[in-house]
């Protein structure tokens, strides 16, 4: 193939960089149509990126508040980050399989809650309570996911109703639970959870600091290379593709499908369950009733933006966490609403989901190219 | 009883006609998950529509309410154009472009509510605020035991989302276009062989299913709140389309399954009203029409089977 004369499209017909090239690109078109909506509602988009990124602990604010600093904005971040992180590995692990988890806010609440009253409430030490959050939200997330695939394995209930009509069950119930038992009467939430089960730590000293530590972080991270290990280096990993990919062929092939669906919902059900620990007993200490996190959602378009690739995933929930942390304090300083932020995200997730498209155009001018390159030394 | 079917036909019929939308886009080979988001922009463009006219009409006037209901439709089908391009032109996931539409969908109309109610109207508010569109009776009709409550308090969009439907049922079964575009969502290669352009035929249904949820949108701003806000975002899209699933992508057992929605709904509110439980206890009703519609699909759903080509990009070369 000829090089073409333009650099940009020299750049992104690069093949073995394609992976990486597209998205940037898609994200640096989504930044471009960003500045102009807010150059149109007359404000100042440098000023509005800087805040942002202030807000979220990447870069430093002019003052902070007794014992805050940048590295305490930025733990804060991580700690939004962790349930996130989680959930759109949920999101990706059913996608490989062929399906579609609309209900990781349904299995993140269950999670949530059940972990909260049992070892949330109880006075277990930290050593025992803290990785027993994490065991029990898992297996209550991978109960909720096994129903899923069970329903579809057994069925043929698609489980975008199942789980769509999961979520609202268990968005209910767990209402008139924590509504007529563990209520607090002052913030109409649940109690809080205990110190000691709390999985992000409050108000760790260090030098003049006083901070957050999400320590699931580390194992949110773990997570996201262990699926990636998975797909790639495991058998049952490769069988999760081959009947994503296509159902009949694998069943051809001696795949059993149903047990393979049964599975992939189990382990993206628990993966939700994590999210849902470290989001109601790590990033928040209660939970409101009769509401999903939104977190389960985001995750969806987190996910296909991380092309559903586990270390994509880890770069595609740090860059919509970090526009979603900073809005808060772009709205007070910058005076653009918060709601640009989800704009922006909405505008990076558009065209990011145009990726196929920029590829076939720019693989097209290079066919063009060298074609006519080709014609012109003969 | 009255009630049970008075409340569960205004939430069922919203429901239904966002289903139909669906339908039309689904049968067509797009999967359209952003029904949540059209129906928000659908009631969005409606809501302004009224607030901005609203000093040219006479207080509730039935003109402006109806004519909100023409620029919803247009709204809706004016966003879900974005949806057609995303999953035909650019050739975009189309489970993705679904998402992207919901999450730009709240936030455009959250971002536009708030700006536009600062800068034009010069008052901080995140809603358009809408008149009371009158429940209307048919006098003779409504005496009827039981059944009569069908004629009774309904909402005149009511009759607009039936006539809709029928009007809808006799395009998609009864004429050519309803048949080509049946065909592209299941054998999209041989309506191309047929010498009908299927991206075109895609392209419309999406429109289509942008144009119903609008109306769907509209009807939940009037019935639920009386002005639009970010609340009409909860989740009637999402049920819309575990309804039409449910309905095997037809539309007659869809309307069923929005009627069980409706009346399960309804009627459970009813009950605990009835056994005068306290108000906690209407979550747990709540979660009936949910339950009874898991229960209904281990039954009804084997043979459930979506449209052949649904989800994929039309490729020409491929067989």
């Amino acid at each position: 193939m000829k090089k073409s004369k333009n650099p940009l499209i020299r750049i992104l017909g690069n093949k073995k960089w394609q992976f990486i090239t597209i998205p940037v690109f898609a994200f640096l078109c989504s930044i471009i149509a960003i500045t102009l909506i807010i150059l149109l509602i007359g404000k100042n988009p440098g000023v509005a990126f800087h805040s942002l990124l202030q807000g979220s602990g990447i870069l430093p604010k002019p003052k902070y508040a007794a014992h805050k600093g940048i590295i305490t904005d930025f733990l804060e971040m991580l700690d939004m980050l962790t349930p996130m992180i989680f959930a759109a590995l949920a999101v990706a692990v059913a996608f490989r399989a062929g399906l579609f988890n609309i209900g990781v806010s349904g299995q993140m609440l269950a999670a949530g809650f059940l972990t909260t009253i049992t070892i949330g409430y109880s006075s277990l030490n930290a050593g025992l309570a803290k990785p027993l959050c994490l065991i029990m939200g898992a297996a209550v997330g991978a109960l909720a996911g096994c129903l899923i695939g069970f329903l579809k394995y057994k069925f043929n209930i698609n489980e975008v109703v199942s789980s769509i009509m999961l979520n609202y069950i268990f968005q209910y119930i767990i209402s008139y639970f924590i509504n007529t038992r563990y209520v607090d009467p002052v913030s109409r939430q649940s109690r809080d959870v205990s110190a000691t089960a709390r999985l992000t730590l409050q108000n760790v000293s260090a030098g003049d600091y006083k901070m957050k530590l999400p320590i699931c972080i580390i194992i949110a991270v773990f997570a996201a290379v262990f699926v990636w290990f998975f797909f790639k280096k495991t058998r049952q990993g490769y069988e999760f593709h081959a009947v994503g990919r296509n159902v009949t062929a694998s069943k051809y092939a001696g795949i059993k499908v149903g047990k393979t669906i049964v599975l992939a919902m189990t382990f993206s059900g628990a993966l939700a369950g994590l999210s849902g620990v470290t989001y109601y007993m790590g990033y928040f200490s209660s939970i409101q009733p009769n509401t999903l996190a939104s977190t389960g959602f985001d995750s969806i378009a987190v996910s296909l933006l991380g092309n559903s690739h586990p270390i994509g995933i880890l770069a595609s929930s740090f860059l919509i966490t970090v526009l979603s942390k900073g809005s808060t304090y772009m709205s007070s300083t910058a005076g653009v609403r918060y709601e640009v932020a989800s704009l922006i995200i909405g505008m990076i997730l558009l065209f990011s989901a145009c990726g196929a498209y920029i590829r076939n155009t720019v693989d097209r001018y290079t066919k063009e190219k060298g074609a006519e390159n080709g014609n012109n030394n003969n | 009883m009255e009630t049970i079917i008075i409340d569960g036909l205004s939430f069922a019929l919203p429901i239904m006609i966002i289903a139909v939308g669906g339908i039309y886009s689904e049968r067509s080979g797009i999967t359209n998950l952003a029904l949540e988001g059209l129906l928000g922009f659908g009631a969005f463009s409606g809501g302004l529509f009224v607030a901005l006219m609203s000093g040219y009409f006479a207080p509730a006037s039935p003109t402006l309410i109806w004519l909100s209901f023409l620029i919803a439709m247009i709204g809706g089908a004016i966003y879900s154009m974005l949806h057609a391009l995303l999953c035909i032109k650019f050739q975009a996931n189309q489970v993705i472009s679904g998402v992207v539409i919901n999450i730009l969908s709240v936030a455009i109309t959250g971002f536009l509510t708030s700006q536009i109610n600062t800068s034009v109207f010069g008052k901080p508010s995140d809603k358009f605020v809408l008149s009371v569109f009158q429940r209307i009776t048919i006098p003779g009709l409504s005496k009827i035991p039981v059944i009569g409550a069908v004629f009774k308090d309904f909402y005149p969009f009511e009759v607009l989302i039936i006539v809709l439907i029928i009007i809808c049922w006799y395009i998609l079964y009864c004429t050519p276009f309803g048949m080509h575009l049946r065909a592209c969502g299941d054998n999209p290669q041989a309506v191309d062989t047929a010498g009908i352009n299927v991206n075109k035929v895609r392209f419309i249904a999406v429109l289509f299913s942008g144009a119903l949820s609008g109306i769907g949108g509209m009807c939940f701003a009037y019935s639920i709140s009386t002005n639009f806000s970010p609340a009409v975002y909860m989740g009637a899209g999402y049920l819309a389309i575990s309804a039409l699933i449910f309905g095997n992508w037809k539309i007659m057992p869809t309307f069923l399954a929005c009627l069980i929605f409706g009346f399960a709904r309804s009627g459970a509110y009813q009950v605990v009203k009835y056994m005068k439980l306290s108000s906690s206890f209407s979550d747990l009703a709540m979660t009936i029409p949910y339950i009874l519609t898991l229960l209904l699909l281990v039954f009804f759903s084997k043979n459930n089977r979506a449209p052949r080509a649904l989800g994929e990009i039309y490729d020409k070369g491929k067989r």
